[in-house]
């Protein structure tokens, strides 16, 4: 039993390492914007390059909130919430009929539904631009959020369909059995052990929205509305890009994803831990 | 009884979806119609237009692999309900995903500057290379420098579909494997690959069709140079409708990528349904 015990322990010391080391890896880059939103210009273009700025400034900080970055963040929350929680709201029916019963036509309708992932979103830019026009919904955080929909909606009816799939027969059966209804059995019995499928879905809904761009710039062009990524394209310039505020803007902009996600992660866990499957 | 369930949840989401992806995919076969279809023909002579496939087909493959084997590794690593996890979480899949693009494409233009750039610098004293390298200077090492962006950028969606699907599967088919001796290996190939295959399958034909659409990284980064090396069919797309104006020529060459498309993602729904009809 001690040499299970021992393995048990090397397991896990090689999987902290592997761990430690790929996050090293992969954070290095932000590790980098937040170096470099504390030096000044001086040392941003110093050679060979600072690992430690010298001289830390909170400069570039100043610029950001001077310039209300504050407006920008809510108003990137305010889509990103809204979004959301109609792309979750919406597409959790469908991927759960899609997953659990056969009908006619189930492959065709599928197929339609992820049509539009096919193109580039650039290629729709101008009918959408028209079209929200039309519904006088241009330079509204509802008319941006609708906007998105159509393009992240397939996307999670597609993961929650795979997700909702790999959760046993058996147990929505048991339900039944036990007297719920259809209905009852999605709601009691599937739906909690989704969760971490669903808050998948919500995190993906979210951040889609918090970094794109395009849409962003083109249907909120009232400078109130406007959200981060826009904000922060006016420090990129096609021949000179102003480093330090763009650093400490994408710093800042970082954040409320990690805060969003450090309260939401046990969501993350739960699920299947909780034993469901042990019959 | 059965039937009319799927029908009940499926129809209204997709017949909405469905006319929205009409209204637009009409607009952008009407444009090019105007000048009939000596435009296709123009486009596949175009030298441009014919590079433009082979450096997608490079970005694509290449992205997708990566992506491929990052998030499946960093979605096992990550899969442990230990209370340490969440730091790890935040670390590996919250910061590239939760990293706008904008600020994804100018962090990385700026750590692979040959002269000022944190990449050379690192791989110098690390002996990995002899001299500063112009990373984005030729088109091949342009082509890598883009594609291990996009890795970073992309893999944490993987990771989280991966990671989520993980949790679905139940400990006692591991706990069964071992107590009948089969290793890691084996219990990773019998058991964790098969129960995630319709996540997989899933997953790659979303990573597919994102990274052949996906353009802001190559857009920032190298705007499609040098020498036309990094330019895919997408920011040739753009280019030619906001760049050139010639929106009819861009909806033509869009019509082709969605015909392209719609067959990769046609043949990804077969293998999903092989899969899943196995199981």
């Amino acid at each position: 039993m001690s040499s299970r015990r021992r393995k048990i322990k090397l397991i896990k010391c090689i999987r902290i390492s592997l761990l430690t080391i790929s996050s090293i890896i992969i954070a290095f880059p932000f590790y980098w914007s937040i170096v470099n939103s504390f030096k000044p210009y001086k040392e941003i273009y110093s050679f060979p390059p600072l690992y430690i700025p010298h001289d830390p400034t909170l400069d570039h900080y100043y610029v950001i909130s001077d310039m209300a970055f504050g407006k920008y963040l809510l108003n990137s929350i305010i889509v990103g919430s809204l979004t959301a929680f109609l792309a979750v709201l919406i597409a959790l029916l469908p991927a759960y009929a899609f997953s659990k019963y056969k009908f006619l036509f189930k492959n065709a309708m599928l197929l339609s539904v992820i049509l539009l992932q096919l193109l580039p979103q650039v290629v729709f830019l101008v009918p959408v631009f028209k079209i929200l026009k039309n519904l006088s919904l241009l330079n509204s955080f509802m008319g941006l959020s609708i906007s998105y929909l159509p393009f992240i909606t397939p996307v999670i009816v597609m993961f929650l369909k795979s997700y909702f799939f790999s959760i046993p027969k058996s147990l929505e059966e048991a339900a039944i059995i036990d007297g719920c209804s259809r209905i009852g059995a999605f709601i009691k019995v599937i739906l909690p052990i989704s969760i971490p499928g669903i808050f998948s879905s919500f995190i993906y809904a979210f951040l889609f929205s918090w970094s794109e761009l395009m849409f962003a710039m083109s249907f909120l062009t009232d400078p109130d509305k406007q959200t981060i990524p826009v904000f922060l394209s006016i420090f990129v310039g096609q021949y000179q890009t102003r480093w330090g505020p763009l650093f400490a803007g994408s710093v800042l902009a970082t954040l409320p994803a990690f805060v969003l996600f450090a309260i939401l992660q046990k969501y993350f866990v739960s699920g299947l831990t909780a034993g469901a499957l042990k019959e | 009884m059965k039937k009319n369930y799927g029908y009940v949840f499926c129809l209204p989401y997709t017949v909405l979806v469905l006319g929205i992806a009409i209204v637009l995919l009409t607009y952008n076969v009407i444009i090019p119609m105007q000048n009939g279809l000596r435009i296709y023909k123009d486009i596949f002579l175009d030298e441009m237009f014919k590079q433009s496939i082979v450096n997608t087909l490079i970005w694509t493959v290449g992205s997708v692999v990566g992506q491929f084997f990052v998030g499946m590794g960093i979605a096992l690593l990550l899969n442990s309900s230990e209370k340490y996890m969440w730091i790890f979480r935040i670390l590996l899949i919250i910061i590239p995903w939760a990293t706008p693009d904008i600020v994804a494409g100018v962090t990385w233009k700026w750590m692979y500057n040959d002269m000022y750039g944190v990449i050379n610098d690192i791989l110098v004293r690390i002996h990995i290379i002899k001299d500063y390298m112009p990373w984005l200077g030729t088109p091949s090492l342009a082509k890598l420098a883009l594609i291990i962006a996009n890795i970073w950028k992309g893999y944490p969606i993987s990771a989280m579909f991966y990671l989520a699907g993980l949790q679905t599967i139940d400990q006692q088919l591991y706990e069964a494997a071992e107590v009948d001796g089969a290793n890691w290996w084996q219990r990773f190939v019998k058991i964790t690959l098969p129960m995630l295959s319709p996540i997989t399958i899933t997953t790659l034909m979303l990573t597919t069709i994102w990274t052949i659409n996906y353009f802001p990284l190559i857009y920032i980064m190298t705007g499609g140079g040098p020498s036309g090396g990094t330019e895919t069919l997408v920011t040739l797309i753009y280019k030619t409708s906001f760049k050139f104006l010639n929106l009819s020529k861009a909806a033509a060459m869009s019509n082709i990528l969605f015909i392209i498309i719609l067959m990769i993602a046609f043949l990804f729904l077969k293998a999903s349904d092989r899969i899943q009809g196995v199981r």
